[in-house]
């Protein structure tokens, strides 16, 4: 939802494969915010089956999903996770149960996807700096890496988590704002962007308490991106030093040995049973 | 953080309203009032804080807070949880600094599990023990208490809170009649200790343990004491004293050196307005 932008949204979309997708926004972590929800209904209703859950207004009936969660957002094709703080979020998630309810729902194949902390949030660890100094916070854990969003709006931000990697944080990846990494099952897929200069990273230690900060090849997603170099196709082409990154996941846990560093399997579509985890659009960098 | 001495329990305040105040009650000031008298008296303007979590944070609780104190012998400030990069200290000095804590109404499971999850549910505990005023009405009431009922996930039901007082309160017993079966149910079953039933424009001031006093903003609003008793009900109607009726519980008023004060130190804490992106982190 970024504003000047619906690349990212227009990508995470075309991932459900889905005509008219069933589209359900959890606004939890803005603390259910009302300007958030209508900026929601705004970009999506047209196009979607447009729903959001409202974890603060279950008792007064003002449109959100009300009765059975569970069952609400697994029926979705995609859920899409609002920005804000990611430690109140997960704290009422598993308040209501929704922790493991998206757990469910990642594993039957529903697309998961958000900016900010709706991208910490699918990480077994992530760095969130909310307040006073960067904290090591544990996420949903659905992907094995660590997390670290809104990379080039502050330098600080960059150092501290080169330093949680290098003291015993798990490797992982890190996105500037634009730039959304596309998990199929747990394996990196593909890294997309709105914006022509966004750049994301593999951030890993290396021995002596170094640490690797490895650009990914970022596909933008304007106008003169040929969509049809897009997909797992695209990492195919890449060299060989590059497969780790792009290797094509063994696709999620529903259909698993894929041979990784090919990706001519056409059931590798990104997303059907896929997990979007999007960098920091807009939602997040408001100052 | 310097270790304070803690206070014996008598020194501990903790006031439950049923509804009312400033969210609730926008042109009653008196159970507000009565909320910043009990601030240590040597304290000449007691630094108020709201917590406005079980919202969600939401600007209109955090507006009409600062409307009703900002213009009042008292130093107002918010904490959310939400937008904690507008933080300027660490959460353990913003709570402990306080001579009173505010709690708003919303969702009592969100208000605790959120609490729990930045480690502030200690931190209020710790507060308690130090003498900080505890106040709040519905979710910000009950969750003192050992139980309440919450309507959190829509239909009312029992719930644990933090347990700093015995016994489990239901809120808004006259304004959201629903949810008085179900406490009753409830503690005739035994899944919530017997307590109290409190109507809107009420409030029950506990010193440590001990119910101390009963106020209330409205004529003819009351609350109830029940307990199961061999399986039976065994409910007292509890008479509050009207506030405002003759008795001078608020604070004095306002001079020229208080305005003058409070305005340096807005400045200095370089209070904000009111529209906060929202920091995504």
């Amino acid at each position: 939802m970024e504003k000047d932008s619906s690349l990212l949204d227009d990508y995470v979309l075309s991932l459900t494969g889905a005509a008219r997708p069933r589209v359900c926004f959890l606004p939890t972590a803005s603390g259910d915010a009302d300007h958030y929800v209508v900026r929601f209904y705004r970009r999506f209703s047209a196009d979607c089956v447009a729903s959001h859950v409202s974890l603060f207004r279950r008792d007064q009936g003002v449109g959100g999903v009300e009765e059975d969660l569970a069952t609400h957002l697994l029926a979705q094709d995609l859920i899409y996770v609002g920005g804000g703080n990611v430690v109140s979020m997960l704290g009422a998630w598993r308040a209501h149960g929704l922790d493991s309810t998206l757990h469910k729902a990642w594993r039957k194949g529903v697309v998961l996807c958000g900016p900010s902390a709706g991208s910490l949030c699918w990480f077994r660890e992530a760095l969130s700096a909310f307040h006073g100094a960067p904290r090591r916070i544990r996420g949903l854990g659905l992907l094995p890496y660590s997390n670290c969003v809104h990379y080039d709006i502050e330098p600080a931000r960059r150092e501290e988590y080169r330093r949680f990697v290098a003291g015993g944080m798990r490797p992982g990846f890190a996105a500037e704002d634009g730039v959304a990494l596309h998990f199929h099952g747990t394996h990196l897929e593909r890294v997309v962007s709105s914006r022509p200069d966004g750049r994301a990273y593999r951030v890993e230690p290396l021995a002596g308490g170094a640490v690797a900060e490895t650009p990914l090849e970022v596909s933008y997603l304007g106008a003169d991106s040929p969509r049809s170099a897009t997909g797992p196709h695209a990492a195919a082409a890449t060299s060989s030093d590059r497969q780790l990154r792009y290797s094509t996941s063994p696709a999620a846990p529903t259909s698993s040995n894929r041979p990784r560093g090919h990706s001519t399997n056409p059931a590798a579509s990104p997303g059907v049973h896929g997990n979007a985890a999007a960098g920091p659009p807009e939602a997040v960098a408001a100052a | 953080m310097s270790s304070s001495p803690t206070t014996d329990g008598e020194q501990r305040l903790i006031f439950a309203m049923g509804g009312g105040g400033f969210t609730m009650e926008p042109d009653n000031p008196l159970l507000d009032d009565y909320v910043l008298s009990l601030a240590p008296p040597a304290q000449r303007e007691p630094r108020i804080l709201f917590l406005p979590t079980a919202s969600g944070d939401t600007t209109a609780q955090i507006n009409a807070f600062y409307a009703r104190f900002s213009g009042r012998t008292c130093v107002p400030e918010h904490l959310s949880l939400f937008r904690l990069g507008d933080l300027a200290r660490s959460l353990e000095e913003t709570i402990l600094s306080q001579e009173i804590l505010y709690v708003g109404g919303g969702s009592m499971r969100n208000l605790l599990a959120i609490w729990r999850a930045h480690g502030l549910d200690r931190l209020l505990i710790e507060a308690w023990r130090r003498g900080v005023v505890l106040a709040g009405l519905s979710a910000g009431a009950m969750c003192w208490f050992q139980g309440g009922v919450t309507r959190s996930s829509g239909p009312p039901m029992a719930i644990a809170g933090l347990g700093l007082l015995e016994g489990s309160l239901t809120v808004h017993a006259d304004g959201e009649p629903e949810r008085l079966p179900v406490w009753l149910a409830s503690v005739r079953a035994g899944t919530l200790p017997g307590g109290w039933a409190v109507d809107d424009g009420v409030g029950l001031l506990f010193a440590g343990q001990r119910l101390r006093r009963v106020v209330s903003s409205r004529p003819g609003a009351s609350a109830q004491r029940v307990d199961a008793i061999a399986g039976e009900l065994v409910r007292a109607r509890v008479e509050p004293e009207l506030l405002g009726a003759g008795e001078r519980t608020g604070p004095a008023p306002l001079d020229e050196d208080i305005h003058e004060l409070r305005r340096v130190q807005r400045l200095r804490r370089g209070i904000v307005g009111e529209e906060r992106g929202i920091r995504d982190r």
